[in-house]
């Protein structure tokens, strides 16, 4: 299948992989998987307390091209948002962007679970500065 | 129902109907099939259908007939292989892998939380380490070193444990066959009561599509090690 320049660059020369410290209390970690392929996602963010910004975002997937390409765009995408801004990307916006065909969706999906998970994960340690088994709902920070 | 193929009156080829892989074959929407009765029905409908026969045919005939032959060859390699069978049936009765993984995510963006993933979040964790792990074995590999006896050993435990949970998930399916099984036999509408072995039959799927690439991935790795470390 062919894939778009858009994929093809940030497939050859991803944005933000590596990994941040998963036990910081500024760091929320989604690790979220596709399991219509069996591919997997780990996607980090350093957030500012104060300012609630997301200053660093890093990534590692194992998948196809299109979920590496949207993770990738997802990073450059969360970096210097707040993480209510965040929250409002769509997989659809990274679809387009990325100009992923219809068998390439689920990928995109994966990018947005994983700012999601990673947000929700953040959203949890500042709510319990002791990080219990997240069964927590809803926490303030 | 193997009849609407070819004409009762005259034998010859009809016009491709819209029918289920199952009803192709004659078949009940059963899990369980006997795959050896599969096999010779395809050849015998293959014969049938051969071009040859229809080298004088009309073109309209000769179209319907190529048409019949790749439904069939698809209907055929769908239900001999038990996870493509089981897909086929999930997606017959509406159960859509992909959807469900989508409804989730509209669902939690709708709600601001975080998706609930199909999946054991342990089962994502032991899939990124594993694959990490793979990534350092490969660029090791790159720069010219040699896999030890002691990674060839772990990739080789590595794959009889994924071995084994893959049969696991097997057997653990094929319980779920004989359940969904009974209820066609009982003549149960395909709706309410079977949606949790559906479902559940979706489930082991979703497991098992993780522990299929692990195990393939792992051996790649076997067989980059050299060939010897394969057995
Ligand atoms: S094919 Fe599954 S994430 Fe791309």
């Amino acid at each position: 299948m062919a894939y778009s320049n858009k994929v093809i660059d940030h497939y050859n020369n991803p944005r933000n992989v590596g990994s941040l410290d998963k036990s910081s209390s500024e760091v929320g970690t989604g690790l979220v998987g596709a399991p219509e392929c069996g591919d997997v996602m780990k996607l980090q963010i350093k957030v500012n307390r104060e300012t609630q910004v997301i200053e660093e975002a890093k990534f590692k997937t194992f998948g196809c091209g299109s979920a590496i390409a949207s993770s990738s765009l997802a990073t450059e995408w969360v970096k210097g948002k707040t993480v209510d801004e965040a929250l409002a990307i769509k997989n659809t916006d990274i679809v387009r962007e990325l100009s992923l065909p219809p068998v390439k969706i689920h990928c995109s999906v994966l990018a947005e679970d994983a700012i999601r998970a990673a947000i929700r994960d953040w959203k949890t340690k500042q709510g319990e500065p002791q990080p219990a088994p997240a069964t927590a709902g809803k926490t303030t920070a | 129902m193997r009849a609407s193929l070819f004409c009762e009156a005259c034998g010859k080829v009809q016009p491709p109907a819209p029918a289920d892989y199952f009803a192709y074959f004659g078949l009940p929407r059963k899990l369980r099939i006997d795959v050896a009765a599969l096999e010779s029905e395809f050849y015998r409908l293959s014969r049938k259908l051969h071009p040859d026969l229809y080298a004088r045919a009309s073109a309209r005939e000769q179209e319907w007939s190529t048409e019949r032959s790749s439904l069939l060859n698809d209907a055929y390699r769908t239900l001999r292989d038990p996870i493509a069978r089981t897909e086929y049936l999930l997606g017959l009765e509406g159960m859509h892998l992909e959807e469900q993984s989508k409804a989730a995510t509209d669902q939690a963006r709708e709600t601001g939380e975080a998706k609930k993933q199909v999946v054991p979040p342990e089962l994502l964790e032991e899939v990124f380490e594993l694959n990490m792990q793979l990534q350092e074995l490969r660029m090791a590999r790159q720069a010219g070193e040699a896999a030890d006896d002691q990674v060839v050993s772990d990739l080789q435990a590595a794959r009889k444990n994924f071995e084994e949970r893959l049969q696991a998930l097997q057997a653990e399916l094929e319980k779920l066959w004989t359940e969904w099984d009974e209820k066609m036999e009982q003549g149960e509408e395909p709706s309410p009561g079977s949606r949790p072995v559906l479902s559940a039959m979706v489930d082991v799927l979703n497991r098992r599509s993780y522990i299929r690439n692990l195990l393939r991935d792992v051996n790649a790795e076997l067989q980059a090690a050299g060939p010897d470390s394969l057995s």
